[in-house]
């Protein structure tokens, strides 16, 4: 599979009055053409934040200050703020988190998704509004065309977010990043949205990345999974992979804490103990040290890298002394 | 509500962030009265001419200082002019001055405002600077020093026009009263506006719809102009109804100062201010403009407050 989006040791600092303080500490991901990579990870991690590093969204006093981030080959952390905001929309395109908030109150739906058309390709206005019927039409709304001289307000919560997505569809972008876009909406809906996406990917092979919290919902979207602690990846992995094979002690941490129909009857989920390190007081070896149940004293001293696992998957790749070696079976 | 019509609204009716206003301003009495008054106002600043019973400049010496009575309903002045008509004349006046200052002050404030507040930086901190300045040096100082360094330069350059041109327009003095009132007056006024679009586009600027509109590769200037600025009417009308007020008031006041419209032009001001000299013989000479002045204020300031209510909802219980 060809490399769509390549980045390598990607680090994303604060600037603090106290000097920065690292987020995003090196990360490595790579999404394939087509491919859909989830990426996983508790608040804070630095998930959104490597995302929005990439288009040149990151708020003020937050920089990208090292690594490469390759899109169809070329590297956008070296672009101009001109050229990566050709790039957003028609290229790369955003589904957000709010659905609520992230639709312009006093614009029409129908204008908001025409404005995308017409800025990134040039369409009239006319054309742009027809296309932006299909587009709703393509994301499920019943009765498109009256939808389009609704307001954000009067729709529900799952109708925003198909707008949303609409208008992330609108420039048909060849990245598709979705950041939690379902975090806000009631179970039933969450599981239409992921349909939707799933099925739009395949309709017009683009590659998405799903960034969220929840491991179970994107099992049955993404391809590959990818797991981000304190702004480091610690496993990546074919989603079939992750579930079966669980390797670094946070990936099994997660997992553990997911309920099961198999489990006791009331009783207690699993949890993992402390809370991950705040940006600019990283433990010197690795930042899941102080909450690893199989910590040992290389742990503290050293950080691990990113390693093919024993015995496991070729694209299994963890970062962990303890667990690589064997295979993910400690 | 069921939940059918939460998600089809019904089509006949359509609902908008300024309908839903409207109809709660139609709820406040208050309100409407305001709006009301300030109906009458433009109507009688529009057909002025038509609605006098006099001229409001013939005068009659025959008839001076008379009470009201049914020839004269708001007697006669010291020249034994109609105070009727010269109050009409000076809703003109006072109508001209708030539309012009405010619509002057609000254009100023709105892009540099705007242009802080988005763009942030130096510009940012130097239009701050300025408008702490503009602010804190009492108004009715500003507006004396204006006029007075503005006014011989105009005039002389008015002269020199009209030396050249012989146009008549050149020697109408009202124009550079006219002038120097409403420059003189946006001048001060325009920094509450500023600010206000400043604080506005600071806290709109940030919000998801923003993030997402930049996520489409939308441009700066489209982003302020279709994403934040809109999101920020809602407290601007407002306080541009209050400021409509305000600069009648401040026209009043500086006319009264004599530093305002000139006489013979009509202005609830100067008139106050004649009327003030010569009150307890004749009272209605004070009474008429006072009063006039009084109810167009107060509806501004209803009509700012219904407004207020009807676009922050979420302020109202």
């Amino acid at each position: 599979m060809n490399a769509l989006l390549d980045i390598r040791g990607l680090t994303i600092d604060i600037d603090r009055d106290t000097g920065p303080a690292r987020v995003v500490d090196g990360i490595d991901l790579m999404v394939g053409e087509g491919e859909s990579l989830g990426i996983v990870g508790e608040s804070g991690c630095g998930k959104s934040l490597t995302m929005l590093s990439l288009v040149g969204l990151l708020p003020n006093r937050i920089r990208a200050t090292g690594g490469v981030a390759e899109f169809a080959g070329q590297n956008l952390l070296a672009m101009s703020p001109e050229e990566l905001r050709r790039l957003r929309g028609s290229q790369i395109g955003f589904i957000f988190q709010d659905p609520m908030t992230s639709l312009n109150p006093v614009m029409r739906v129908g204008a908001q998704i025409a404005e995308a058309l017409v800025y990134q390709t040039g369409m009239t206005k006319k054309a742009a509004m027809e296309r932006a019927a299909e587009l709703l039409d393509l994301v499920g709304i019943p009765s498109p065309r009256d939808r389009l001289m609704a307001y954000p307000h009067e729709l529900s919560g799952g109708m925003r977010q198909r707008v949303m997505i609409a208008i992330g569809l609108a420039g048909s972008p060849r990245l598709l990043i979705a950041d939690e876009p379902t975090t806000a909406l009631d179970v039933t809906i969450q599981a239409q949205i992921v349909d939707l996406v799933r099925d739009l990917k395949d309709r017009f092979g683009m590659s998405v990345v799903w960034i969220t919290h929840d491991l179970a919902l994107i099992a049955g979207l993404a391809d590959r999974i990818a797991v981000l602690y304190a702004g480091t990846v610690v496993e990546d992995a074919p989603v079939d992979v992750i579930f079966e094979r669980p390797t670094h002690p946070y990936t099994r941490g997660l997992l553990a804490s997911l309920p099961m129909l198999t489990d006791e009857p009331m009783s207690r989920l699993p949890s993992i103990g402390g809370t991950p390190p705040e940006p600019g007081r990283r433990p010197a070896g690795c930042p899941f040290a102080p909450r690893c149940g199989l910590v040992t004293a290389v742990c503290h001293s050293a950080v691990p890298r990113l390693a093919a696992v024993e015995g496991s998957h070729p694209a299994h790749r963890v970062a962990c002394f303890v667990t690589a070696a064997s295979g993910g079976r400690t | 509500m069921t939940d059918t019509t939460f998600i089809t609204p019904p089509e006949d009716r359509p609902t908008s962030l300024w309908r839903d206003a409207w109809r709660r301003l139609r709820r406040n009495r208050l309100a409407l009265a305001g709006l009301a008054v300030l109906a009458l106002l433009v109507f009688v600043a529009a057909f002025g001419p038509w609605l006098t019973p006099y001229d409001f400049l013939t005068q009659n010496l025959d008839a001076r200082n008379l009470p009201p009575s049914l020839a004269h309903l708001f007697g006669t002045d010291d020249l034994g002019r109609d105070v009727l008509s010269r109050v009409i004349y000076g809703a003109r006046t006072a109508f001209l001055v708030a539309v012009l200052v405010t619509a002057f002050a609000v254009l100023i404030g709105v892009v540099l405002g705007a242009v802080a507040g988005f763009y942030g930086g130096r510009f940012d901190k130097v239009l701050m600077w300025v408008t702490d300045m503009t602010m804190s040096v009492p108004q009715l100082l500003l507006v004396v020093v204006i006029n007075a360094s503005l006014k011989q330069p105009i005039t002389l350059w008015m002269e020199a026009q009209y030396m050249e041109t012989m146009n008549p327009l050149y020697r109408n003095s009202a124009i550079v009263d006219f002038v120097l009132v409403f420059g003189s007056m946006a001048l001060i006024s325009w920094p509450p506006y500023a600010r206000l679009v400043r604080a506005q586009v600071l806290s709109i600027r940030n919000r998801p719809y923003v993030t997402a509109a930049r996520a489409l590769g939308l441009t700066n200037r489209i982003i302020l102009t279709r994403y934040v600025l809109p999101n920020a009417a809602g407290p601007l009308i407002v306080a541009i109804s209050a400021g409509l007020g305000t600069a009648m008031v401040l026209e009043s006041a500086f006319s009264f100062l004599g530093i305002g419209v000139n006489p013979p032009t009509p202005s609830w001001g100067n008139m106050i201010s004649d009327g003030l000299r010569v009150w307890t013989n004749y009272p209605h000479l004070l009474l008429a403009p006072a009063a006039a002045l009084a109810v167009v204020t107060v509806a501004f300031n209803f009509l700012g407050d219904g407004l207020n209510d009807a676009l922050n909802p979420k302020g109202q219980k």
